[in-house]
């Protein structure tokens, strides 16, 4: 579904991405971990097109990607949660949620229905809605960000560090919904990134490490 | 108070016209300067040249058309249809070249954008050259009207009273109306707060910059346009106006559309009263209002600081 060949990318002139070779599997749950800087971001963010390879390949759906722009992948079936969220503060919970089914010009029948699904795995995602993202806190929002992501990726989830500067009690709440994306999207592959393996363990089902940007199985 | 109102009334009224009038055409560049630096992150000095040759392509155009028959009426129009081709002529071509200047230093920013403007301007100058242009059709065909003050009434040509203040608040609401509730103003609200989530989010972000920039650099030549029938365009126009509008833009805060107009009215009233009431401090007028708001609120009148993050 996902695979990375011999990955190369430099960020201001420093190697960071050094022959990273990985490949996730439809349906695979595959985890990312390495510590603060080792790549896990940059990794996601070659996945996606949003960081120029100096050096091999990237495909999705085993369609080669090389040339293919960031906004094109997300076409692809490719949902993608920043560590860092990215939510527009303006819109409320439910507009950061329906824009991508939008920008890909999804039927709004089709829109509103994976809301629905979404909302199905994700319960609390209902009563955040209406609220502007603005206002919501950082466990919420790692939560809308999962909630947005799955409104496109229908192939495979990409999910930043979602546990990161989460209190243990929400990390659980996370772990919990994660857990029933797992069953209930058997075919979607999700790929996500962490610094300590210990959360995701039972949730996944191959672990690489990457280390100063070169990545081996653990 | 009430005598010195008696005896300046006609004044005052003047004053608020042409206030209101000069407010109209900085508020259109002003909005297309905040725009287009919100989707580009490059604050672009050549915003005036728009402006300057928006104006000029109005009235040489009108000029050209009403000595071959065109009616008289035509040239309002004629005055939108010339801005959006200056806008989508002039546009694209301007868009690619300040890409390149995306993600370096301001400095540079600067330096390119205003070298770029004084290229423009002499551009400008090749076409137009140096002499006074006047066009005064649009003014002219739509005449007066006189608006009763006391025992007396204030004549006011209706283009200014009407079509100038009407035409920015038919572009305010447009704009806000299209950023709120359409797709494509979602996409370049989320372009302006993060490129890089928006294109995660499948936006074609070099798409929408282009027509965001186009349609700005469009509502600049619109606000040349529209100054034209009441100034005679020389060189120089340009600058004055650029630097206008980025007092407008800093007094509002940016990405403040609803502000830029409520800003640009205060600093063209600022303006005008300065004209008629203290002709020397005309100049540093706008300024001063400036440089009054920021020392209360730096992040502008209706900006909001940086959400800090938790």
């Amino acid at each position: 579904m996902l695979r990375l060949e011999g990955a190369c990318a430099d960020i201001a002139g420093v190697r960071v991405l050094r022959e990273v070779s990985f490949s996730v599997p439809p349906g695979g749950r595959v985890a990312l971990v390495g510590r603060n800087g080792a790549g896990k971001t940059t990794t996601l963010r070659a996945l996606m097109g949003l960081v120029p390879l100096c050096a091999g390949s990237v495909a999705i759906d085993g369609q080669e990607c090389g040339r293919l722009p960031a906004h094109g992948r997300a076409r692809l079936g490719v949902g993608y949660a920043p560590e860092e969220r990215k939510l527009f503060g303006s819109f409320t919970v439910r507009d950061n949620m329906l824009l991508p089914a939008e920008v890909l010009g999804l039927p709004k029948r089709e829109s509103l229905r994976r809301l629905d699904a979404v909302f199905e795995l994700l319960p609390e995602l209902r009563d955040l809605a209406p609220r502007k993202a603005a206002g919501l806190s950082g466990g919420q929002g790692k939560m809308v960000a999962l909630g947005r992501a799955m409104m496109v990726g229908t192939r495979a989830i990409l999910l930043d560090e979602p546990l990161q500067g989460l209190a243990p009690a929400l990390a659980l709440r996370y772990v919990e919904a994660l857990g029933r994306l797992r069953s209930a999207l058997p075919d979607v592959a999700i790929l996500v990134t962490e610094s300590s393996p210990a959360l995701l363990r039972r949730l996944v089902d191959t672990t690489f490490v990457i280390e100063r940007g070169e990545i081996s199985a653990a | 108070m009430s005598a010195w109102f008696v005896e300046n009334g006609m004044l005052l009224g003047l004053a608020t016209l042409d206030g209101v009038s000069s407010a109209a055409s900085v508020f259109m560049v002003a909005v297309g300067l905040n725009l287009v630096f919100g989707v580009l992150r490059v604050l672009n000095v050549a915003h005036g040249s728009l402006y300057a040759i928006g104006g000029y392509a109005a009235a040489s155009t009108s000029l050209f058309l009403l000595a071959r028959g065109m009616p008289a009426w035509a040239a309002l129009p004629l005055l939108l249809v010339s801005s959006a081709i200056v806008g989508g002529i002039l546009g694209p071509p301007i868009e690619r070249l300040l890409r390149l200047m995306q993600g370096q230093e301001e400095v540079l920013q600067l330096l390119v954008t205003f070298a770029l403007f004084m290229i423009l301007e002499d551009g400008q100058k090749l076409v137009w050259g140096v002499r006074p242009v006047v066009s005064d059709a649009p003014v002219k065909v739509l005449g007066t009207i006189e608006v009763p003050f006391g025992s007396d009434a204030i004549p006011f040509t209706a283009y200014q009273l009407l079509v100038l203040p009407g035409v920015a608040l038919l572009t305010l609401a447009v704009l806000a109306f299209v950023l709120r509730r359409t797709l494509f103003g979602r996409m370049i609200v989320a372009v302006t707060v993060d490129r890089e989530a928006a294109r995660a989010m499948g936006i074609d972000a070099g798409r929408v910059t282009l027509l965001t920039f186009s349609a700005g650099a469009a509502l600049a030549a619109l606000g040349g346009a529209l100054a034209s029938p009441t100034t005679s365009l020389v060189p120089g126009i340009g600058a004055s106006t650029i630097v206008l509008s980025f007092a407008v833009v800093a007094t509002a805060g940016l990405g403040q559309i609803e502000g830029a107009a409520l800003s640009a009215f205060m600093i063209g009233l600022g303006r005008s009263l300065a004209v008629y009431f203290a002709p020397e401090l005309e100049v540093v007028v706008p300024y001063l209002i400036m440089v009054a708001v920021l020392l209360v609120r730096p992040q502008g009148l209706f900006g909001t600081l940086e959400a800090r993050r938790i």
